[in-house]
Order: C-alpha cells, then structure tokens, then sequence
C-alpha cells in the first residue's frame, strides 16, 4: 500500500511537474478537470472539447508485457494501425472522366512524339519506301563462296552416310535493355542539357542579384518601363476595356506618389504619369503644375541659401525628436509604425519642416542648445559643404556624424524573443547630439532633396541644383539658346531676302532677251520626255512662286501657259480625223528615216548598174507611192481605227423620260440638272493597246475559245492570282529544260521498291538524326493540330 | 598600422598597370594627338584585314582540291529566268514550304540551263574580207574554193523543165520538196540526194508543204488539197480545201493552215483531219501569208498594204497593222516573232516589231520590188529581185548600209527558203533549184529533242508520237502565247460574285492584281532611245551654244603671255555645270 500510495504521491508529484512544463508551452491553459465525486449534473466549465475515442494504446499499454495479454495488445495494436478509414470512392462517371483525361494527356505526348516525323515526312520532296534500307553489308567471302561449291555425288552420299559435323552458331543472347543505346545515349544528353541550363539560369541569378551597380539597375528599370510601356500600348491597340483597367491599376499603384513633389518628371510617378499624359489631358496638366510647384520649391531653397549665408546662420532650428522623419534610427524603429514617415518627404516634409522651423524658433529660444549655436553653426556649414562636395555620399555622411555622438540603439532593434527574456533596453539618447544632427539634416535637405527614404531616386538629368553657380549656368544657358535661336531666324530671313533677290533679277532679265532661249531651253529639256502621244492631255501642274513682286513678265508667261493649256485641253474635243496626222510627230522618235539601198537590179535594166558597189544613196527621181496616191489608204486606215475604237466604247445611257415632271414636245429642252441626273455615264475604259502605236489596230475582244483552257479560279492555298500564276510560270518537260532538273521536277512524292514488304515505321524513327534536325514549329504545330 | 602595407602587397595587377599605363600616356601626351574613337564591330572587322597585311602571318594553303562548282554568269543566268517566282502571299506553312522546295527546283532548273550553254560548241560561221573589201565580192565560186568539200557539195543547181518552181526544206533540214507550177512533185534528201518520190500529178501545183513528218507531203493542186506519202501515193485528197493559194504548217499544233483565191482561210488539224477554222477573211485574193513561229497565228498582207493577223477561232483579224501605202508583194516573219519584214510594189522594205506590233523599226528603199523575202534562223534576210538574191545581215537592230551577200542568176526567182541547221539558201526559179552557200544563216547548235537533222527511222516515230502527245489546241493560238498561263481574272471575279450571294458560305479572299510580267527589254530600249535622242540634242545644243560663246569669248580677250613662264599663271577653274 505504501508503495501505492508513494507511488501516487509521485505520480502526482510529476503531474505537477508536467503541468508546470506544460504551462510553459502556453497553448493549453485549461487543464483538464478531474472528477472527484460522482454527479450527475456535469459543470459547464467542465465541458471540453475532447474525443470520446478510446485511445487503444494506452490499453494496450496498459495491458502490459504479460506474455499473456502480449497477444491481445498485439492484436489490439494491429486494428488501430489498419483503422484508417478509406475515402469514399468517385462516382463512376467521374473517376472515368479523370482516367480519361489522364488518359488522353498521356496518349497525347507519347503520339505526340511524332509530330516532327509527321511533318518531315508531309514536307520533303519524296519519300521512299522501304524506309530500312537493306543493309549493303557484304557477305564475307567464305561465305559467299560455300553457296558456289557444287558437290559430287559421292560426296552427297557420303554426306547422307556420315553427316558433317553441324556447327552449332553460338547465338549470343544480347541482354535486353530497357533503352536501347541510342535512346540512351539521347536521355542522357537530354538531361545534361537540361542541367546545364539549370545551373547556367541559377548563375545568371545570382551574378544579377549580386550586382550592387546603381547604374545597371537603373538601366533595368528603365527597361522594365519601356516595356511595360510598350505593353500598354499594345494592350491599347489590342484591348481598350483591358489597357484602361491596366491603367487604373497603374494609377492605383502610384497613387501614394501622387501627393508627392518628387524630382520633377524623372520619378516614378511622373513616367506614370507620362504613360497618362499621351491619352489624358489633366494628367498632363497635373505635370505642368507639378513641375512649376518643384521649380518654385527650388527657387525659394535659393533663396533661403543666400539668406541663409548671408545672415541666419545662428538660427538654426530645432525639431523635437518625434517629429523628426529624416533620421533613419526613428525609422528604422520597428515598434514605431513607419506610415507616416514613409510619406514624410518631398513637397509634404518641406512643409513640416517649415512648421517645425516656426515651431521651433518660437518654442525652443530658450534651450540650452542655443548658447552653443555658432560653433555648431560652423560645424553644419561644414558638413553642407562636404555634402555638396560628395552628393552621393551625403546620406552616409549624415548617419555617420549622428552616429558619433549618438548612443547606438541598435540592440533595441532586435527583436525581442519570447523565451528568453533579457532586459529590454531603452533608447538613450541625448537631446543636444539629435538636435545638431536634425538640423544638420534639414539645412541639407534645404539644398538638395536627397534620396534617404525608401524611394528609388533616378537622375535623368545632368541639372541638378546643387551647387552655388547654378543660377549663372542657367542664365548662361539660357542666353546661349537664345542666341542661336535668333542666329536661326536671322539666316532664314537672309536666305529668304536672296531668294527674293535671285526671283526679282529673273524677272529683270527676263525683261531683256534671254526669256526665249530660256523657254526655248526648258520645252526642250522638258519634251524630250514625251512619247509619241496622240491624245495630249492639259498639264495644269505649274510651279508655284511665292514672291510678291510679280511682274508683268510673269504674267505674260502665265498668260502663255494658260492658253496653251486650255489648247490642249479643247484639242481632244475637235474631230479628229484629219488632225490625228497633225499630233504625229514624225521627228519625235524611232520614224524611221528611209534608208535607200543600192540594190541590185535585173539584167534589163542596167542603167543604173555601174553605181552597184558604190557607198552613195542613189535617190530615184520618181516616187512610186505617188503613183498610189489616188486610192486613199491611209485615210481610210484611220477611219477604220476610229471606228473600233468607238465600237467599243460604252455608251451613255438616257434614262430620262421627256415631259415627266415637266412639260416635253418639240423645242422644249429638258433641264440641265434633269439631264445630269439621269444619263448614267459609263465606266471609264482601259486605255487601248494600239493606243499610241500609229496604224496599228489590235482588236480587244475576249476569245471565249481561249477562256476554256484558262484557270477561272485559283486553288487553295494560294491568296492573290499573282502568286499562282507565278507557281505555274516554268515549264516542266524536258523539251525546256536540261534533263537533270526535269527529271528532278517530275518525281513522284512517294517512291515504293517492287517486291519489297513495306513494314510500318518504328520507334527507332524518332531519333534518326533527320526527324530531328527538322524545326519548321509552324508545320509541326498544323500537323498536330489535327489530330 | 600595417594596413597600408598590406594595401600595397595586395593591389591587383591591373591597379599597377593602370598607373603605369597613365605615366607612360602622360609622357606621350605632349606629342600625341588623341582620337575618342568608339569601336564598333565594323571598325575590328576592318582593323583584322590590316592587321593579317601587317603581321607576317603564313596563310595555310587552300588545299582543297575541288572548290565546287563554277560560278554562273549572271547575264546567262538572266536568259534562262523564268521571271519572279512565289512571294511570301502563301500562309499555309506547309504549302508555303513546299512551294518553296519547288522554287529551288526551278531555280536549279534555270542554273543547270546555264550550265548547260558549254555544251552548244558549234559556232557561226561568217564570211571575213580584207580591210576595204567587200562581202558582196564574193561570189558562190569562190565560197565552194575555200570550204571543204562536203560544204561544197551543199552548193548545187537543179536545172528542171517544168516552170516556176516552189522549194520547201523539212523542219529538221534534211529534205527538200520541189514543187512546179506544171506539176512536177518531188521529194528528196538533199544531203544525199536520194529521191523519195518524184511525180508529175498533171495540174497546177500553187503551193506545197511537208506535214509533221517528211513521210508526208501536201500539194495545193488546181482543185483539191491533195497529199502524198513519201512514195508518192496520193493518200487524201481534200476537197473542202480548194483553189489553195498558199499554205503554212503550224508544226506544234499539227495545223495546215491554207487561204484560198477567194480569201477563204482554212485551218485543217492533220492529226485527226478535221477542219478547225474555216472562214473568209474579206480581203480578197492574196498570195502574201506567213506564219509568225512565236504565236502561230498566220500574217497575211492584202493588195491595200496591210498586213492582218488570223486565228483559227476569231473570224476577224487580231491585229492590223498598216505597213505600205501600195500592195505588199512579200512577207516575212523571223524565227523568234520578233521581226517582220515587208515589201511592197513601192520598192520600199520595212521592219516591224511584230512581237509588240510596233513600227516601223526600219524603212528601207530598193530599186526594185522584191519578190520574196525570207528570214534565217539567225536573222539573216534575204531579198529577191527577180534575178539576184541579196541576204542583208543583221538589218532589223539596226539601219544596214549594203547587203551581206548577193548572188545573181540566169532566171527568175520564184520563192526561196533559208535550211534549217544549215547555212544554205535554196532559191526555187523558173527553170529548177539552186542551193547557195550563206555562211553564218543557220543555226550552229541543233536541239534533237526538238528538230534533229540525223534522226533516224526509229527517232522519227518516237519524235512523232511525242509531238502528238505535245500537241497544242488550236483555241490557243493568239497574239500572245503566254496567255494560258494567266488566270481569267474577268470569269474568276463572276464566280466569286455569286458565290458571295449564297448563305453560309465564307468569301474568299483574293488579290485580283496579275502577275508582274517581264515584257522584253523593248520598254527600256525605247527609253533608252529616247534619252539617247534627248541626249544628242542636247549635246548639240551645247554646241551651238559654245559656238556661240567661243566667238564671243574670242572677241573678248586674248590672255597675255609670259613665254615659258606661262606655266605659272594660275589657271581659274569655271564651274561645270
């Protein structure tokens, strides 16, 4: 009993024990009750959320080592492990859905594999079958030769009598393989390949994540702009709705920088907002006025500058400490909630600091801090100075000075673990160092706008107003573009004045004789151009001279041209048959001149013989062609002409019907309108093709014989009539062309061998060299398709 | 302390180099100029091609024994161009890829075309004079002096009793047909002279002609179409043809096209004798027909001197072309269709641009009216004036002075015809035939496959059969034989309307615009022409011009000079302009 009830004693000890490390974890709380008495009413704190499973290994554990309930437990155990309650089964026609696609995803790579088989075999010129080609392999020549040797008879039946000793081949039995050694051989530079890659992405990353070049990333993110850029616009063209959400979430995204005054168009915000401004005429404005708020901001820091040399350098303000958003150990503290500082710069923290500057020189006249104003004084000028000196490093510069004479808080940073508990250190630090730094910072801040918080600062620009002598370099600036332009302005107006000189001289000489050389000069360069035209069109296309002074001259000349103008514009109009001989220039070109030769002559009439071998042109006293004179053939030709070509002219068609809507009968002339209304003017024709060829008449009529044999419509895959007429344009036949191509050309696609068993192809295919040097995506990806 | 040190046992190479480098820079900076060049991928390029002349850098030695094939002419190359092929309008990759591979075969076609000009080894002959000399001096005795004798047997004289007669040569050039107005009919290779048949068929013969073949022969007779085997059996006599005047074999579409006193035209198809056209041209009798070889439609000039073109299947003329004010006497069309040469009783010969239907190229005026004129295959023309043959030599590119040879007879020329593959004349006159030598008329290089003048029993069937299975539809001859392989845009744009009406039926999308032809080089010869014309007026014009300023300039002023030291007067260069 003493045992039990030691036992008891300690296991309640122990309970304690393990109630107390318990505690520890914190996640249970509530223990659980123990009933002491037996009650029927069950307290409803004492209600936990329990199973009511027996656990069975503490049965089994109960049941002890007993080699007789060793059975039972092992048993009991055995159940619970098996315990596990199977999932209900799919129903039917879904699990056959997901075999199915499992099936189809699976069936679909492997036949996939064939594609570039498939389209090889579509796209080359001819295929030939048996794709194995018989091995040209020679038989080794005992062999060859054993098939040759005839035997006796006597060596036949001594060969019946005592065969020869069959040799048995051994036939190696090669191992099978899973792989064969060319796939192989392909998986594993398959993999290799891929593993390189692997490791050459995964250096790529980390040589990029390691590289600390401000330049590079701003390059990066400039290329990321220009993209997404690019991708808007595209987005645009493609999908308006999707582009304008695109861009509300741009907008969304900078929307905190949007109260900001940040670095004029070179932000962030502002290339957003740039993207905007193409489409969105406020956003434009909105950069307006933000670039005029920021040239105003700097042009006040100027001022401040100079009034700040000059005499205010005692007054430097103080800040309390919690206001303070440009020193980084406040922001950095994790317990303080960085909202507000994160937005506490640019126009907004101007704004502070100068309600902080008031604030400060109203309340903080009477600190201590004051008595030591001039040396601290100085030292800040210093520091502005070295600041201006190092602008990159300036930020640096400042948390350093803070950090020697600042007590470091560092440790109040780490986060404090729950387990151990250390004694949290406060933060200490001095007001006076804070203040110094503080001011130090704002003076800064006062010059340049330097990039201590979070945001990325990107200078496009050279312009920075930094130093003393900007305002000189801008005026200078200034005055110099000024210059140039006027330098601009000025030569044009002198060019302008030369011109106008250069017209006025023309004119005066004109005055004199030259004016018909001149025009003599110009019809000549001019005409030599012309075809042998019949119907001379008006040019109406003249020069333009924007001069004031147009002297009589000009006008003349005008006149000139005008006239001839309306001359040829009224000469089609004549009737022409007398006149179209008239156009014919017979000097223009190509009218051959007659060329006499010293032909020579029948025997009778030998008068003319002894000039034969003589190099003059003997021109015959008589014309013969006067002799045909008479008969007008010419004329008639021409009248023939006229008529083809007015045969096939369409005619006007009169639809208006005399006396509707107004009176009709003879002398009454219907209305113009009326007339213009109703006559349906035909289409105007192609221009002839013995148009311009003198007596030539060419008949224009369509061979409906001949549009049997055409091709009325253009196959397949063929877009416009060019394209197929130029598949059609070489001939085949080896009448035209060398044998070797024509033979080339008719090949059929498939070639099969006579007498050869044409096995299907096998997987060995796949990795034939051929099948896969063949990369044409576009016809793999057709071909695939439709399966 | 030691830190510096260590700074300075630790400093890169390249920080050293780097001072180094600058010291050195510093020392040469005083002479030195200094360019900022930016190196691009040009400049290296360039700088290695002067970097292998500078260094001495021994070039291995190509020792590669074939350096493939030898490169083409272009020009050659261009002949052989079957103009511009498949764009990129096909958007089916897989037939955009096959078109494609078949590109390639044409282009490949065309190569082996070039390459394969090496193997036409046969020149043309010509006829070289003394400096001062005269081609026309020559006469056929002293052309049979200087050729070896197979050439000089080709120089003969068949003296034939039975009156004017016609002469035609086989289209490979081996047999001649001899036919007279008195009816005398023969047949025989020339070469050998062996006969193959000779018969009198007692009428008028007005023309004759070889068929496909030279085992068959036609003859307009008095009445009839008659035709003969090569024994001189009468095997058709074709009694729809009548009164034939002159006749025409249009090899390719196995076509004898005939025209007839009364002006009816008529063209028979020998291979399944059937009349193809048949209809009268309205211009009345006329014995002045040729055919132009490029497009096989038939010329005919009339006794108002135009000449019209006729096909089969249109019964008016496709083109008229005014070329004489006086009757035409005589026509011809060269080998290619690109030249006609006509003649009228004016005395006057012009060349046409048949092929373009353009003209005249060249007007000539003769002292007397030719009888015949006839083109060789290297376009040669010959002209006959009742008793002399003259052949002009390259007359239709340009204006010929004198002819090339001439050749004068006892009797007056009937007809005559240029052999095929052979630099021989032969002139059928009033009292038999005479073959004469023209060195340089024929054509050097025969195609077997095409006309082979040493075909033997066994090629000629097979030239037969292939010629048959060849043959061309009568509907296509037109102006230009190119035609077939356009596409009917007019009918195609029909179809496409109606179909455009139906339901449920996608449009097709077509680009009408027809293919860009190459039309010869005439377009650009002429602008040629003309800017060389414009160009020659102005150059006399400048002329005149300076003539006229020269004067002026002279009056002006004579420079001063110095003697020997005129060297040093500064010249004042004047601004061309």
């Amino acid at each position: 009993m003493e045992d039990i009830e030691e036992s008891e004693y300690v296991a309640a000890d122990h309970d304690l024990l393990v109630s107390a490390v318990s505690k520890l974890d914190k996640t249970q709380h509530i223990t659980e009750p123990t009933r002491n008495e037996s009650t029927n009413i069950g307290s409803e704190f004492n209600l936990l959320k329990r199973t009511n499973r027996l656990n069975l290994n503490s049965v089994a554990k109960i049941l002890g080592d007993t080699a007789h309930h060793v059975q039972i437990s092992k048993k009991l155990k055995k159940t619970q492990d098996k315990s596990k309650v199977l999932s209900k089964p799919l129903e039917k026609p879904q699990a056959e859905r997901i075999k199915r696609s499992t099936g189809y995803e699976a069936t679909k790579k492997k036949v996939g594999r064939w594609d570039p088989v498939v389209a090889r075999s579509r796209t080359v010129d001819y295929v030939s079958f048996p794709l194995k080609s018989a091995s040209s392999k020679l038989e080794p020549t005992g062999d060859f030769l054993t098939k040759l040797t005839l035997k006796s008879d006597l060596e036949k039946q001594l060969d019946e009598v005592d065969p020869p000793p069959f040799i048995e081949e051994e036939v190696e039995e090669e191992p099978v393989f899973p792989m064969t050694y060319e796939e192989m051989v392909e998986h594993r530079k398959h993999i290799a390949k891929m593993r390189a890659q692997q490791s050459y992405k995964a250096a790529k990353a980390k040589r990029q994540s390691k590289i600390k070049s401000k330049k590079y990333h701003r390059v990066l993110k400039k290329e990321k702009l220009k993209q997404q850029l690019k991708e808007f616009e595209e987005l645009q063209k493609t999908d308006p709705e999707e582009a304008l959400k695109k861009l509300e979430s741009l907008e969304k995204a900078r929307a905190l920088e949007r109260h900001t005054l940040r670095h004029k168009n070179t932000g962030k915000w502002a290339k957003n907002k740039l993207i905007r401004a193409k489409y969105d005429k406020e956003v434009r404005q909105q950069l307006a006025e933000q670039l005029a708020v920021s040239r105003g901001l700097t042009k006040k820091v100027q001022d401040n500058e100079s009034s700040d040399d000059e005499a205010d350098d005692g007054a430097i303000p103080d800040m309390t400490l919690s206001q303070d958003p440009m020193n980084p150990w406040m922001m950095q503290r994790p317990d303080k909630s960085n909202v507000n500082t994160e937005f506490d710069f640019g126009y907004k923290k101007f704004v502070q600091n100068k309600i902080g500057k008031k604030d400060d020189s109203d309340t903080d006249s009477n600190d201590e801090n004051v008595d030591d104003e001039p040396s601290n004084g100085i030292s800040v000028l210093k520091d502005s100075i070295n600041r201006l000196t190092r602008i990159d490093d300036s930020s640096d510069d400042t948390t350093e000075a803070v950090e020697q004479e600042t007590i470091t808080v560092r440790d109040s940073v780490k986060p404090s673990q729950s387990l151990t508990s250390k004694p949290q250190r406060k933060t200490v630090v001095t007001q006076k160092s804070l203040k110094r730094a503080k001011s130090s910072e704002g003076k800064s801040k006062k010059i340049k706008p330097i990039a201590t918080t979070n945001w990325e600062v990107v200078e496009v620009e050279p312009v920075k107003v930094s130093t003393l002598n900007v305002s000189e370099d801008i005026t200078e600036v200034f005055e110099k573009h000024e210059d140039s332009i006027a330098q601009k302005v000025e030569n044009k107006l002198k060019q302008i004045r030369r011109n106008i000189e250069m017209l006025e001289k023309a004119a005066r000489s004109n005055k004199r004789d030259t004016k018909k050389i001149e025009d003599r000069k110009e019809k000549s360069n001019l005409e030599y151009l012309e075809l042998k035209k019949k119907n001379v069109k008006p040019i109406i296309d003249e020069e333009l001279i924007e001069t004031s002074s147009k002297t009589v001259q000009d006008d003349d000349k005008d006149d000139q041209s005008l006239s001839k103008i309306l001359n040829t514009a009224q000469a089609p109009s004549e009737p022409s048959a007398g006149s179209s001989t008239s156009n014919i220039d017979p000097n223009r070109f190509i009218q051959a001149k007659p060329k006499f030769l010293n032909t020579a002559l029948s025997q009778g009439d030998n008068q003319y013989d002894q000039l034969d071998d003589d190099d003059e042109q003997v021109v015959p006293k008589v014309n013969i062609e006067e002799v045909f004179e008479e008969d007008d053939v010419v004329a008639s030709f021409r009248q023939e002409k006229e008529d083809e070509i007015n045969k096939d002219k369409p005619e006007e068609i009169n639809l208006a019907l005399p006396g509707w809507g107004s009176w009709g009968g003879k002398g009454i002339k219907p209305q113009r309108r009326k007339r213009n209304r109703f006559i349906n003017k035909p289409a105007p024709v192609m221009p002839r093709r013995d148009e311009n060829k003198g007596d030539i008449i060419i008949k224009e009529h369509k061979n409906p014989k001949l549009g049997v044999h055409k091709v009325k419509d253009v196959p397949f895959p063929f877009e416009s009539v060019k394209d197929y007429e130029a598949s059609i344009r070489a001939p085949l036949g080896n009448t035209f062309i060398p044998e070797k191509a024509h033979k080339k050309l008719i090949r059929p696609s498939v070639i099969t061998k006579a007498g050869k068993i044409i096995e299907p192809m096998d997987e060995d295919e796949l990795l034939l060299p051929k099948n896969k040097r063949f990369r044409n995506e576009a016809i793999i990806k057709l071909l695939g398709q439709k399966k | 302390m030691n830190q510096p040190k260590e700074k300075e046992h630790n400093k890169r190479y390249f920080e050293k180099d780097q001072k180094n480098t600058e010291d050195s820079s510093k020392g040469k900076n005083e002479k030195v100029q200094v360019f900022n060049i930016k190196i691009t991928p040009n400049l290296i390029k360039a700088n290695k091609f002067k970097n292998k002349d500078t260094v001495n850098t021994i070039r291995p030695k190509r020792n590669k024994k074939f350096e493939g094939k030898a490169p083409i002419d272009p020009e050659k190359l261009e002949v052989h161009s079957r103009g511009e092929g498949v764009g990129k309008g096909v958007r089916h990759p897989l037939h955009a890829e096959k078109l494609r591979k078949r590109e390639r075969k044409y282009n490949y076609a065309q190569e082996q075309a070039a390459r394969a000009e090496i193997l036409l080894t046969e020149g043309q002959g010509g006829v070289e004079v003394e400096e001062g000399g005269k081609t026309t001096a020559i006469s056929q005795k002293i052309i049979a002096e200087n050729v070896d004798i197979t050439a000089a047997s080709k120089i003969f004289e068949l003296n034939l009793a039975f009156g004017p007669y016609q002469a035609k040569y086989s289209r490979n050039g081996r047999h001649l047909l001899l036919g007279s107005k008195k009816g005398h009919l023969a047949a025989f290779d020339w070469f050998t002279k062996k006969l193959h048949l000779e018969i009198n068929v007692m009428e008028s013969i007005h023309d004759i002609s070889w068929l496909h073949t030279e085992t068959m022969v036609a003859a307009a007779q008095k009445e009839w179409l008659y035709m003969y085997d090569n024994t001189g059996t009468e095997i058709h006599c074709i009694k729809k043809m009548d009164k034939i005047l002159r006749m025409e074999f249009l090899p390719y579409h196995f076509l004898l096209a005939a025209v007839n006193e009364f002006g009816f035209m008529t063209w028979l198809d020998i291979s399944v004798g059937e009349i193809v056209g048949h209809y009268n041209n309205r211009l009345g009798r006329t014995a002045v027909m040729a055919q132009n070889p490029y497009n096989a439609t038939l010329c005919i000039g009339n006794s108002k001197g135009v000449v019209s073109l006729w096909s089969p299947t249109v019964k008016d003329p496709l083109a008229k072309i005014l070329c004489h004010k006086t009757p035409l006497t005589a026509l011809a069309v060269d080998n290619r269709g690109m030249y006609m040469a006509t003649s009228g009783v004016d005395r006057s010969m012009k060349i046409w641009d048949i092929r373009h239907l353009d003209g005249p190229i060249q007007d000539y005026r003769l002292r007397s009216a030719p009888v015949d004129l006839e083109f060789s295959q290297k376009d040669m023309l010959a002209v006959g004036l009742n008793e002399v043959v003259e052949i002009y030599n390259n007359c239709c590119t340009k204006t010929t002075e004198k002819p090339y040879l001439r050749h004068r007879m006892a009797k007056t020329i009937n007809n005559f015809k240029f052999c095929p593959y052979e630099d021989v004349l032969g002139i059928g006159t009033s009292s038999g035939f005479t073959s004469i030598i023209v060195p340089g008329s024929g054509e050097p290089n025969f195609d077997a496959l095409e006309s082979n003048p040493f075909q033997n029993k066994k090629q000629r069937k097979e030239a037969e059969v292939k010629a048959l299975l060849d043959k061309i539809p009568a509907e296509l001859i037109t102006l230009n034989p190119l035609d077939i392989t356009e596409v009917d845009v007019p009918s195609m744009q029909e179809q496409m309307e109606a179909k455009k009406k139906l339901l449920y039926l996608k449009p097709k999308k077509m680009d009408f615009t027809p293919r860009h032809k190459k039309k010869g080089k005439t377009n650009i010869a002429r602008k040629k022409i003309i800017k060389e014309v414009a160009r020659k007026d102005f150059i006399e014009q400048t002329k005149e011009a300076k003539k006229l300023l020269n004067l002026s300039e002279e009056q002006k002023a004579k420079k001063p000079s110095f003697g020997v030291l005129d060297r040093f007067v500064p010249t004042v260069k004047t601004k061309k302009q």
